[in-house]
């Protein structure tokens, strides 16, 4: 199995990298940090409103991407299976490339998959997408929700509101109290 | 019988009274003199010799006075009084003899210290005993003080 | 004292306060209750909104696991000071964030329970599902301090027991000047009865204070008083009239007192003067002057002394029957048996004739009577008998006494000529009799002195009688039996 030996390869960068996590993620990996992420992602759907035209009929399904790799494993679609959206039926895709991404309104950018994110983003700007990843020059790239670990070893969020007014999406006040602001120097 | 020196004085207005207590007297036996006198005012001259100027009855000589109560001028109660009244002739035997039952006279007379009060007998012989008895108590029985 | 015998100034006064202490206490209680429990359901409701504002705020910090903006949110309750603690379970059940900082974890309920507020002793509290769409996230639970009401009430209390004292006080004083309305009117009626009754005086009248019922009442009371006074008035007018007239008549009856007094001395002495002339010289000429006299002039002389005589007799008895009239009844305990036989003794004594009459003195009952009088009685009874019985070969006569209907009846019986009972009505009249003068002696006026002399006494006197079979005459001298020793 050589992509899962790489897999595990990475990961064990990952976790040098990040040091501190190293505990956690021994006992499981991924799924600890990830399987919040999943959910996380979920409850934006709930915390932000999508404009109008996003959907072209009331039957088209609320899509949650996921570009570069799956690193949620099976959550995503535990967390979503069978919700609706304001009526919308969830889906989730995973794309390998920026061209499969057609109807989409929430996409997660694996860091892991992707090499140049200014040129991902620029492609997908004006689209109502809310963009999230865990890059660390995500927002500076231009994304709007970037998943960082605190110092607590918590899951927090950081917000790029001047792109999502871009995206003419509204994100719910409730949320902005919770992520950080990006400021854009 | 001799002759009694004590006189028996009747002062008596009405006649035939007059004459029966002096017939009665006499059919008694009395013989003391009997002196009829018809009125009060009579009597009181008789006794005390005021009036028609006579001299005074020598008052020791009268044993008993029989002293009829009606009669004109003066009545047998204002001789009473008189009688009574004075010292001399106080002690003189005086029998009121009269007609009148009633209260009055009997009360007034008793008042006035008469000596008898006797009512008249309608009955000629009870008249009789009676006048009889009353001059005999008077003048033989009953004892008057020294004069 | 029982209520229906209080004064009616007390009566007044508790019913008014009664009614008004009831109506205060229903009206305050109501109030107080429907407060309290208003109270309590405004501050439920209130902590119930409040908590569903808390719940859609911790949304997004349960959607994303911030118990640090959980916590700010929860510390927003500062602004709500009652609200003493509060804490988010996220949707495993487990504490998530607290409020505020300073209380100790194990305070809290270590798990969420059923929804719903519920009041307990000094604090409400109760949990809130935390709910996004229809997802459960989580819950709160928050309690909320109860002194701030209960402090409330302790107020509303103080000021309804307040409000209650004033006003009871008030509808005291309010009583106390509106009662005098009523029972003064009354107390003024029931002193003035009371004064009429005690001084008899009927010239005072009560004062009425209102139109109402007790002002009617005073009106009839006062007329009444104006009839009794009226009445008072005529009837001492009539009194006096009486005492006039009582006065008018014993004077008139001392007059024709005096009168009958001066006419029977008239009578005695006057009329007497005659008589005795008349006896006196028919007398005398009987006794010395008869043999002057033929056989018919002595006769003729016979009845001139007779008929002096009997005229004597009638002017004596007529004076002794004016003389009862005056004289006083003086009663004495008399043995009437005695007094029966002393005078049939002296009858006898002064006319031997009867002496072949039987007579019968039974035992009498002793009479309360005057002696003096009784004596008359007998004498006249028992000189009657035997003057109308002693033609009779077994002439008799019986005196005694029997018990009539309570009352003590004497009576004198013969069996001599007796009367014709249709002249019963003549019996006791003065100068009536029954028989001529040639058949029996006397005046006719016997009979008439026993009647005066027992209705004096108060009795009665009847009599019974049959011709030749005799008559019974009965007397009685009291209504009542004297007392027997």
């Amino acid at each position: 199995m050589p992509i899962l030996r790489r897999m595990i390869r990475l990961g064990l960068i990952f976790v040098l990298l990040t040091g501190r996590t190293l505990l956690c993620a021994q006992t499981a990996p991924v799924a600890v940090e990830y399987q919040l992420k999943a959910v996380f992602l979920f409850n934006f759907t709930k915390f932000v409103e999508w404009p109008a035209d996003a959907f072209n009929s009331d039957q088209e399904p609320f899509v949650i991407g996921v570009l570069g790799g799956n690193p949620f494993g099976s959550y995503l679609e535990d967390v979503g299976a069978g919700e609706k959206v304001n009526g919308h039926p969830l889906v989730i895709k995973y794309f390998k490339t920026l061209d499969e991404v057609k109807s989409c309104h929430i996409l997660f950018v694996n860091k892991a998959g992707i090499t140049n994110l200014s040129d991902l983003l620029s492609a997908i700007k004006g689209r109502s997408i809310l963009t999230v990843s865990d890059a660390s020059d995500f927002l500076r790239s231009g994304g709007m929700v970037r998943f960082y670990i605190n110092s607590n070893n918590k899951v927090q969020l950081q917000m790029n509101q001047d792109a999502a007014k871009t995206a003419r999406l509204q994100i719910s006040s409730k949320l902005l109290r919770l992520t950080d602001k990006y400021e854009p120097k | 019988m001799n002759s009694n020196p004590l006189e028996i004085i009747l002062v008596e207005d009405n006649y035939s009274d007059a004459e029966l207590a002096l017939r009665a007297l006499k059919e008694a036996n009395v013989t003391n003199r009997i002196v009829h006198l018809k009125d009060g005012a009579e009597a009181l001259d008789y006794i005390f010799g005021t009036g028609d100027g006579s001299n005074r009855k020598a008052v020791n000589t009268i044993g008993l006075i029989l002293l009829d109560l009606k009669m004109p001028k003066v009545n047998g109660i204002e001789v009473l009084q008189k009688l009574k009244a004075d010292e001399i002739t106080r002690n003189i035997p005086v029998a009121v003899f009269t007609s009148s039952s009633e209260d009055p006279d009997v009360k007034e007379c008793y008042r006035l210290n008469v000596n008898s009060y006797i009512i008249k007998p309608l009955d000629f012989i009870q008249l009789g005993h009676t006048i009889r008895n009353t001059g005999l108590y008077w003048l033989m029985i009953n004892h008057l003080p020294d004069k | 004292m029982p209520f229906h015998d209080l004064p009616i100034q007390k009566k007044l006064m508790r019913a008014s306060l009664l009614i008004s202490g009831m109506v205060l206490f229903v009206t305050c209680t109501t109030f107080f209750t429907y407060e309290f429990f208003k109270s309590r359901q405004e501050v439920k409701e209130k902590l119930e909104t409040l908590g569903k504002v808390i719940s859609a705020n911790s949304t997004a910090a349960l959607a994303f696991d911030n118990p640090t903006d959980a916590s700010e949110i929860l510390s927003a309750l500062k602004l709500e000071p009652h609200i003493e603690s509060a804490c988010l379970y996220n949707k495993e059940g487990i504490l998530f964030a607290h409020y505020p900082d300073s209380v100790h974890l194990t305070s809290f309920p270590t798990k969420p329970a059923g929804e719903g507020y519920f009041f307990s002793q000094s604090f409400l509290d109760g949990f809130q599902p935390i709910v996004l769409g229809d997802k459960r996230l989580g819950t709160l639970y928050i309690k909320s301090d109860l002194s701030d009401i209960y402090d409330r009430f302790r107020l509303y209390f103080l000021i309804t027991a307040g409000v209650i004292a004033v006003s009871f006080l008030l509808a005291y004083l309010l009583s106390v000047i509106l009662q005098k309305n009523i029972s003064l009117p009354v107390l003024a009626l029931v002193e003035t009865a009371k004064a009429i009754s005690e001084h008899k005086d009927y010239s005072v009248r009560a004062r009425k204070y209102n139109k109402d019922e007790v002002g009617l009442l005073i009106d009839a009371f006062n007329e009444m008083l104006v009839k009794i006074q009226e009445q008072n008035m005529t009837l001492s007018e009539f009194n006096t009239t009486l005492e006039q007239k009582v006065k008018t008549r014993t004077s008139e009856l001392e007059i024709a007192n005096k009168e009958l007094e001066s006419f029977s001395y008239s009578v005695s002495h006057d009329l007497r003067a005659p008589v005795r002339a008349i006896n006196g010289f028919a007398a005398i000429l009987e006794r010395s002057h008869s043999d002057q006299l033929d056989k018919e002039g002595k006769e003729f002389l016979h009845t001139i002394l007779r008929e002096a005589g009997r005229m004597g007799h009638l002017i004596d008895d007529l004076l002794a029957f004016a003389r009862l009239g005056k004289k006083e009844v003086q009663k004495t305990m008399v043995d009437m048996t005695t007094l029966a036989k002393e005078t049939v003794d002296e009858l006898l004594k002064l006319d031997s004739e009867n002496n072949a009459t039987k007579i019968n003195v039974k035992t009498m009952a002793p009479a309360l009577c005057d002696a003096v009088l009784v004596r008359q009685v007998f004498i006249n009874l028992i000189s009657n008998s035997l003057k109308f019985s002693h033609n009779k070969p077994d002439a008799f006569v019986e005196i005694g006494s029997l018990e009539e209907g309570g009352v003590v009846t004497y009576y004198v019986k013969d069996n001599g000529v007796g009367f014709d009972m249709r002249y019963y009505n003549k019996l006791f009249g003065v100068f009536q009799r029954l028989h001529s003068y040639e058949e029996f002696n006397g005046t006719g006026i016997g009979l008439a002195i026993v009647h005066r002399i027992v209705t004096r006494h108060g009795g009665h006197v009847r009599a019974e009688g049959k011709i030749n079979e005799g008559a019974v005459f009965y007397f009685s001298l009291s209504s009542l039996i004297p007392v027997n020793h």
